[in-house]
């Protein structure tokens, strides 16, 4: 996109009436009113009468052939009434494909057919009248495996006579291309120094604390199922589940009610609704299934990887080209396959003037477990290695860390900014966002301190990461590796505004509450069109497919403060103008004098003359069609589509992935113990650019969680795997997240520089710390470790790591007095 | 099948069940008080965490008939009797402690306990003691602010 456009944009944004009261005001969330009671109403508090339950038998190998299967006992048991094994569901059922990726396996069911890839994966379906009885009857299925060969990490996976995840496809690389802007070689050429080095990933991921539920039922009557699920994705998740299992969607009505965290950890549940919603239609009863703990951390993560970095630079510290080369074990989960690494797009460049450019990338299958889009997707490693990479360049080059980045950092003037790619960085000031960040954290006090302390043998050290955090996908990219015509591209919402036969104001954005606010965020936004108080909105916190929605509905990538509240915000206006034209024909007032304020039609500015209320005109909308005006339509119902109209269409050349740009500086302040080699954050500090910000508070409370999910995956988190593929962190006493104890205070401040190709302006705000803190808090480790001359090229940093670095160094030596 | 019996919320309940029924199932499947959480099924998280005569306890790890006689306090019971908000309600609400929520009863019902069992909690201390309460949204710096906050409304409300 070209700057020219982007300003038409605001110039069309412009001229919308909104006048802003209650947005940017940090009203409390009406959703803690229910939650402080305990009556927020997850799926698992949904019960059907007749309610059976399920339970999943699950592989215990990472690789095997299923030789037998044999149900009989497990079937005995009273109280089971259905029992799948893949050889109902090969022959009910279609196998999923691929969404990015080039190569689609034709053998990935719903369950396991003939042969196991991963350990966790589901191989049988119970159901049963209770839970227990259902687990019993897992128990009691006899599988007899014929174990294969393990494929557990890249280079293995890539070997000429590897063992083959998918054998119809002749390779475990499903993926490879290679992408080049500008002129690579010749910056390389030109260049003082290349700056080489591998960094690598490790699996980790989002665990929400309330795990997948899914709760079935099948109406004969109706021909219809009607499914509660936790899904982020409830609009794609439909037509999924029609092409896997063959019910029409028209005739399946999913309804997300709020859900206990998503991260989206709750992107890939759709073959789960597709399992329990085949189980409900067999057995004629409602079936509900929710995930086991152990079940959620066997799979479902972010991918592990690596990628070679190879950065061109001028001896004074300006960065000529950058050549990445990506390399992603996928798992075996075709379907999301590569979006890791097309993602990476988005924030490639970081916040830097980088016009020579090379990326490629592989998506490798193994055995690995599946991966879904976890906060962030590809962006958290993507910033991670270009941030490191900065450190790792001043100190080859002998520079500052911050004048190297001040050095390279895209000039507010050059904002819009087109990257080199084609993403277009639409706002933000990165340079002042830095100089705030400095003052923030009293970077230079922080130095002073660190020196003093250094002296009295103690390790402390100073992290900085500058990142972008981009949101709303454009999500045609997926297609840039895919010759056929997307099912989806672009971004956009669908939302439905009415004033109720009552006269109150309802609105349904209809997307999951995953808990980041949306209710409270809209009622501000939809109060100030229609001149109520928040309070005084009624917002729908669950998604219901019967309702008004586009296919791709949910609640990721960053988007709801897009084209959600873009939708909102459309079908609010329409809906304010139809009111006001139906108020001025019946009140025969002119329709310019009219306004509305507390809950009535009013006109005169001074004194707000109260002429007919939401109620009287909903009386008459809804059933005085006599009295109504002819030229109107009765109702006061208004279904609106938003689409941002900046996502461009594809071409290699130019493309942009994600359509705004947040971005954050963190500054983290560490110290390590030599006793345990511990870590200690002592301060954090992050300066924040999401925009305007409707609600200061939800913002505040997202950049913060976000940012200690992010210092999970720097400093704790890991799921570790034998030679075979055996998953060894099932519990959270194996696979460790932050609690109270570890979790920093955090210090933020807001900047807003508002995004011109949004309706208010707003920007993204769920991911950004997990994207930032990567390498802020790898870079403040590896700063306390600089007597010990430590590189961190991998997360996450444990204190096993730390001490396998540094056992060998003088400095270790020169303090333990030659003791080990 | 066995009966137990145990008191909820001010409240006696008696109710048939498997011997081997979790408390946290009963409370939830029997008595359909929906507020008390399961998060991990292996006592890490706190979810579920409930007052047991005062003490906090998992109710992921207790069987139902383990409870015969307790007194029991679920997060239905916090609520004072006029329908107002108790303290650990007010203060996290006043302070946003919560995202998506799932975690919060787990949390309020931990307040509950510390407030009345160690006011001088320092920040650090209450980080401490909150250990075994996972929120996997907000990062816990609102959560803790709010257990200072119950703190001191718990003292004063005492004076």
């Amino acid at each position: 996109m070209s700057k020219l456009s982007t300003q038409e944009q605001v110039t069309a944004h412009s001229e919308s009436s909104f006048s802003a009261k209650n947005v940017g005001k940090g009203v409390l969330r009406f959703e803690d009113l229910k939650i402080i009671k305990g009556i927020r109403g997850y799926a698992d508090d949904i019960e059907f009468a007749d309610q059976h339950y399920a339970a999943v038998l699950s592989s215990p190998y990472a690789h095997a052939k299923i030789v037998r299967i044999d149900v009989s006992k497990a079937l005995q048991v009273p109280g089971v009434i259905l029992i799948l094994t893949g050889k109902e569901i090969k022959s009910l059922t279609n196998p999923m494909s691929s969404r990015a990726a080039t190569k689609s396996p034709t053998s990935h069911y719903i369950l396991a057919v003939d042969k196991v890839r991963f350990m966790g994966e589901p191989v049988a379906l119970v159901v049963a009248k209770s839970k227990y009885i259902a687990a019993d009857a897992v128990s009691l299925i006899e599988v007899e495996y014929e174990p294969l060969p393990v494929v557990s990490s890249i280079e293995e996976a890539l070997k000429k006579d590897a063992p083959l995840i998918y054998p119809e496809l002749g390779s475990n690389e499903l993926i490879f291309d290679h992408f080049e802007f500008g002129d690579v070689n010749k910056a390389f050429k030109e260049a003082d120094k290349i700056v080489k080095q591998r960094l690598k990933i490790q699996r980790y991921g989002s665990t929400p604390l309330e795990t997948w539920n899914v709760n079935a039922y099948f109406d004969k009557t109706r021909e219809e199922l009607l499914v509660y699920a936790t899904d982020q994705q409830p609009g794609r998740t439909v037509q999924s589940v029609e092409r896997t299992i063959k019910i029409p969607a028209s005739k399946i009505r999913l309804i997300v009610p709020p859900v206990g965290g998503g991260f989206g950890n709750k992107l890939a549940i759709w073959h789960f609704v597709a399992l329990m919603g085949l189980a409900a239609k067999l057995c004629g009863k409602p079936v509900k299934w929710v995930q086991t703990r152990m079940e959620n951390l066997y799979a479902f993560h972010r991918p592990r990887g690596f990628m070679d970095a190879e950065f061109a630079m001028r001896k004074d510290g300006k960065i000529l080209g950058v050549k990445l080369s990506d390399w992603q074990a996928d798992g075996n989960w075709p379907y999301v396959a590569a979006l890791y690494s097309l993602i990476k797009f988005a924030n490639m460049s970081g916040v830097y003037e980088i016009r020579n450019l090379s990326f490629e990338y592989r998506s490798v299958a193994t055995n690995d477990p599946p991966i879904v889009q976890d906060r962030g997707v590809g962006k958290p490693f993507m910033s991670f290695v270009i941030e490191r990479m900065m450190d790792i360049a001043a100190d080859e080059l002998k520079l500052d860390k911050i004048a190297i980045r001040q050095k390279n950092l895209i000039p507010t003037e050059k904002m819009p900014y087109t990257t080199a790619s084609g993403e277009v960085y639409e706002s933000g000031n990165y340079p002042e966002t830095l100089r705030r960040a400095l003052r923030l954290s009293d970077y230079n006090l922080k130095r002073e301190e660190q020196a003093r302390l250094r002296k009295e043998g103690r390790y402390i050290g100073i992290g900085l990461a500058e990142g972008i955090e981009p949101g709303t996908s454009n999500l045609g990219y997926y297609f840039l590796s895919k010759a056929d015509q997307p099912d989806y591209n672009g971004a956009g919402q669908m939302s439905t505004v009415e004033i109720a036969p009552d006269g109150v104001v309802k609105v349904n954005m209809n997307g999951p509450e995953i808990g980041t606010g949306h209710v409270t965020t809209i009622a501000q936004v939809v109060s100030d069109v229609f001149g109520l108080e928040p309070s005084e909105i009624v917002v729908d916190a669950s998604f219901d497919s019967t309702l008004g929605h586009l296919t791709y509905a949910g609640t990721y990538s960053n988007a709801f403060n897009d084209v959600y509240i873009g939708a909102v915000l459309k079908a609010s206006e329409q809906l304010k103008n139809k009111v006001l034209s139906i108020a001025s024909s019946v009140l025969k007032e002119p329709k310019e004098s009219l306004f509305l304020k507390e809950g009535y039609v009013c006109k005169n500015i001074q004194t707000a003359e109260k002429l007919l209320s939401f109620k009287e005109l909903a009386k008459i909308s809804y059933g005085r069609l006599l009295s109504f005006p002819k030229d109107q339509e009765p109702g006061l119902k208004v279904v609106a589509a938003y689409v941002n109209p900046t996502a461009k269409p594809f071409v290699r050349s130019d493309f942009n992935v994600q359509l705004t740009h947040s971005n954050s500086v963190h500054v983290c302040y560490v110290e390590v113990i030599p006793e345990n080699w511990n870590v200690k954050i002592l301060d954090y500090s992050i300066v924040h650019d999401a925009g305007k910000v409707i609600n200061p508070i939800i913002v505040e409370g997202l950049a913060i969680g976000s940012t200690v999910s992010g210092i999970g995956g720097a400093m704790y988190e890991e799921f570790v795997f034998d030679e075979q593929g055996i998953n060894l962190s099932l519990t959270f006493g194996d696979y460790l997240k932050p609690t109270a104890m570890e979790a920093p205070e955090l210090r933020i401040e807001m900047m807003e520089s508002p995004a011109p190709n949004t309706v208010l302006g707003t920007k993204a705000v769920g991911e950004g710390g997990a994207i930032t803190s990567l390498a802020a808090v790898a870079g403040a480790i590896e700063d306390a470790l600089k007597p010990f001359n430590v590189r961190i090229t991998e997360l996450p940093v444990t204190p096993e790591k730390i001490w396998n670095w540094i056992k060998q160094s003088n400095e270790f030596k020169r303090i333990s007095g030659g003791v080990r | 099948m066995v009966t137990v019996s145990m008191k909820v919320n001010g409240k006696n309940y008696s109710g048939e069940v498997e011997p081997r029924t979790l408390l946290v199932h009963f409370i939830r499947d029997n008595l359909k008080l929906k507020g008390t959480h399961i998060g991990c099924d292996t006592a890490h998280c706190g979810a579920c965490t409930i007052l047991w005569n005062g003490e906090p306890v998992k109710s992921c790890q207790i069987l139902a008939v383990q409870a015969e006689g307790a007194d029991l306090t679920t997060v239905e019971g916090l609520e004072l009797e006029d329908g107002k908000y108790s303290i650990e309600q007010e203060s996290f609400r006043e302070h946003s402690a919560m995202q998506c929520g799932y975690c919060t009863p787990g949390f309020l019902m931990m307040t509950r306990y510390l407030i009345r069992n160690n006011p001088e909690m320092t920040r650090d201390e209450i980080r401490e003691q909150l250990h075994g309460n996972y929120c996997m949204c907000t990062g816990y710096q609102q959560i803790v602010d709010a257990v200072q906050d119950a703190q001191r409304k718990f003292i004063k409300s005492r004076k």
